[in-house]
């Protein structure tokens, strides 16, 4: 076992296991707590396939930005209640898991009978490619339109939120 | 180094867990954070074959799957404030005025 | 590299109208607060000019920037389709009482709109999976800040989340299957695909795993069935508008995308075949599953329809079962097939838009969208009763509306194909459709109004937009071969011959 993997199983099993503990919290602040450490360590398997810029940006974005507005909403809304919390887990919860396992049985078949079973290193220029400067060079010449439309993705999300979220103060 | 395969399994795990998420949950905020688990566990399956098979496409892609989660959770929560401020609750099961 | 960016521009004429109508509309209602009509004015501008655009590029069939996008008749004739669409529903949104109680935010109401014409035009034309993701997200994004626009009323908030949170989930499962085709094929772009995989890469059970979990991003987006779940109660509880708007230019953009990414990616450009038939790549049966789509939304549609009570949600699943009659055309696999389903767009979006400007009309006036306000329609407003009754012999696909016309089309294809039972379901479900649709038409004419007995008043403009609406909907059923003959040249898309 080299250190490589040996880094890659101690990462992994992080993420599996805050994967699972939060989708069973039964509050939705130890839930984002949970998510916010399975980002980390998403950012650090990252690193380990050498791609710096996608490691910094989960952190920054994901962890930094998506989950904070999270965590302020969940003060907002004030659900501290355990009463109110409570949820009821019918029968079809149990029909749900077992379809999930089915998906991940079929996930698991495929990768398993691809070629991706040879693939063991990384492609020699995973280091170059995983830099800043690398990937800006592609993404504005070569997906230079996608990258604008995201600004009107955007700009539409901040409109329609401000429309949605503003307390009209006189009519 | 870990092998491809051991990045797209723990990958598909992710992504099973939050389906299982989205579909046991009855809290609103939860099931939305069980779609961003779901949303990262393509972002580790891009990173990965993008490294392995040496091609940026994929990693662009995850910029960009990344800009749009942040503007899902934008709208997102701001529909879920909307709603509690209507109705008080953010519990799936009790938003049933509109039925079959 | 900056010519080569001008040089693009020039091909996403209407596009930049459109983005230049956001900007606008949004600055506007920034400066002129409180001045509405004055932003649906720059918006149905902004619309013309895209309209013009339009016209100028009508034999093209490029791909600009990069692979990203391509302009061609097939996507020209969506986009048409979907300009229509907009135009009718920012007059209707002109005259609905539902928006007109969002007093100060209705401004960003038509901005909204325009910004998701802009994501559905981009959709039609996308051909690379990325760019299919971010418009598609686009449109979605504003459709969920749209439909709960109404913060007083608890089913918009309510439908707003419940699409929200379907929506999600449907474009997470379908970005998976794009991660698993890059992961196969090494590119996003749909032509690298299909080379890819008809260099002998189709037929291991991934790529079957990965177009399904696509299917299911395609399918929420044109409410097929097992991906309906979202469509009546968003239906139900948006402003009838965005209802509207939904239920025509959302579907076209959606079996827009689904038709250029099926036809590209799964044909086999090898094989030789009669011109206007094709074949399916070795290895999936895209066809088979199709059909299955097909029937269950078709039959799943029209049954559940059945028992609705309030119109709009019977609307919503007659919506459904017109994605089913669509996707028949699909199923085809040829020319015929394609220009069948794109004809029946056209009719479609008439007789719909037609059929919830009535619910519209009749809900200013009642205040409610339920059967029980439709009673004794026919004394208390003649004009509306008539056109309604009009709409819903169309929507049956009875003789000789237009409806009948785009049914026949579609069957005709099934016929010339070999599949005459598909085209014998199709028929049964039409009526099965009868029933419910007659529903209405008994209590506009056959029952007492319960409630108010007065005439309905009716404006100069409502007169007006009711008959642009009708006339084509009588029209397109006596006089369909220019119509017919366009959508048959328009199948053209860039890169298939």
């Amino acid at each position: 076992m080299t250190f490589a993997l040996a880094v890659f199983c101690v990462l992994a099993a992080i993420s599996v296991v805050s994967a699972v503990l939060m989708i069973v919290q039964r509050n939705p602040v130890n839930s984002a707590l949970y998510l916010i450490l399975n980002f980390f360590s998403l950012a650090a398997l990252y690193l380990t396939l050498k791609a710096q810029f996608i490691a910094i940006v989960q952190v920054l974005v994901y962890a930094g930005a998506i989950m904070v507005l999270f965590l302020f909403v969940i003060m907002l809304l004030n659900l501290g209640d355990d009463k109110r919390l409570r949820e009821h887990l019918g029968p079809k919860a149990y029909i749900a898991i077992g379809l999930v396992v089915a998906l991940l049985g079929e996930l698991v078949f495929i990768f398993s009978k691809s070629r991706a079973d040879s693939v063991v290193a990384l492609a020699p220029n995973a280091g170059q490619m995983g830099t800043v400067e690398f990937l800006g060079q592609v993404l504005y010449t070569k997906f230079l339109f996608p990258f604008e439309m995201t600004s009107f993705l955007l700009l539409a999300a901040i409109v329609g939120a401000v429309v949605l979220a503003k307390k009209k103060l006189q009519q | 180094m870990a092998p491809l395969n051991y990045y797209l399994l723990l990958s598909a795990f992710m992504f099973c867990v939050g389906v299982l998420g989205v579909a046991v949950r009855r809290n609103a905020i939860i099931v939305f954070m069980c779609i961003e688990l779901m949303l990262n566990s393509v972002n580790l399956t891009l990173v990965a074959l993008s490294s392995f098979i040496g091609d940026p496409t994929g990693q662009i892609l995850v910029f960009f799957v990344m800009v749009v989660a942040a503007a899902e959770a934008a709208v997102g929560l701001t529909i879920i404030i909307a709603l509690f401020r209507n109705k008080q609750t953010i519990n799936i099961d009790e938003i049933n005025l509109l039925k079959w | 590299m900056l010519a080569q960016i001008l040089f693009n521009l020039a091909f996403i004429k209407p596009e930049i109208a459109l983005t230049m109508t956001l900007c606008a509309a949004i600055l506007t209602d920034l400066l002129y607060k409180n001045r509405t009509g004055l932003v649906a004015g720059i918006v149905l501008g902004g619309f013309a000019a895209a309209a013009i655009g339009l016209a100028t590029q009508a034999g093209l069939s490029v791909s600009v920037f990069n692979g990203a996008l391509a302009i061609d008749p097939f996507s020209n004739f969506f986009k048409m389709v979907i300009l229509a669409c907009s135009s009718f529903v920012v007059l209707f949104s002109l005259g609905s009482n539902e928006v007109s109680a969002m007093k100060s935010r209705q401004g960003e109401y038509y901005a909204l709109l325009s910004a998701m014409a802009l994501g559905m035009f981009l959709m039609v034309s996308a051909t690379d999976l990325l760019v299919m993701y971010v418009t598609l997200e686009l449109s979605s994004l504003t459709s969920y800040i749209l439909s709960g626009s109404m913060k007083a009323q608890k089913n918009s908030s309510e439908a707003s989340l419940k699409y929200l949170l379907y929506g999600a989930f449907s474009s997470g499962v379908m970005l998976y299957g794009i991660s698993l085709i890059y992961g196969l094929t090494g590119s996003l772009n749909i032509f690298t695909i299909n080379t890819v995989l008809a260099h002998g890469g189709a037929s291991s059970p991934a790529v079957l795993i990965a177009g399904i979990f696509l299917l299911v991003g395609f399918g929420y987006k044109i409410s097929a069935v097992p991906f309906h779940f979202w469509t009546p109660d968003v239906y139900e509880g948006a402003p009838t508008t965005i209802t509207a708007f939904l239920s025509v230019a959302s579907k076209a953009a959606g079996f827009g995308m689904l038709m250029r990414a099926f036809k590209v990616v799964f044909i086999d450009t090898g094989a030789l075949g009669t011109p206007g038939a094709w074949s399916l790549l070795h290895g999936i049966d895209a066809q088979s599953i199709l059909i299955v789509l097909s029937i269950l939304t078709m039959t799943l549609g029209n049954l559940v329809a059945l028992w609705q009570d309030n119109v709009k949600r019977l609307l919503a699943y007659s919506s459904i079962a017109h994605a089913g009659y669509m996707l028949l055309g699909l199923v085809v696999l040829g020319n015929d097939g394609f220009s069948a389903t794109m004809l029946y767009f056209v009719i479609y979006m008439f007789m719909n838009l037609g059929a919830f400007y009535v619910v519209i009309l009749v809900s200013n006036n009642t205040g409610n969208e339920t059967m029980e306000s439709y009673k004794g329609l026919g004394a208390r407003s003649p004009f509306l009763a008539v056109g309604m009754a009009i709409f819903l012999v169309s929507l049956t696909g009875l003789p000789p509306t237009a409806g009948f016309i785009g049914k026949l089309y579609i069957f005709a294809a099934l016929i010339n194909a070999k599949m005459v039972a598909l085209a014998i379901v199709g028929v049964l479900n039409s009526v099965v459709s009868l029933y419910y649709y007659a529903r209405v038409f008994r209590n506009m004419f056959l029952r007492e109004s319960t409630g108010e007995t007065s005439l309905i008043p009716i404006s100069m403009p409502t007169y007006a937009l009711l008959l642009i609406l009708l006339v084509p909907t009588i029209l397109l059923g006596l006089y369909f071969g220019p119509l017919v003959q366009f959508a048959q040249y328009s199948v053209a898309m860039f890169g298939i011959k």
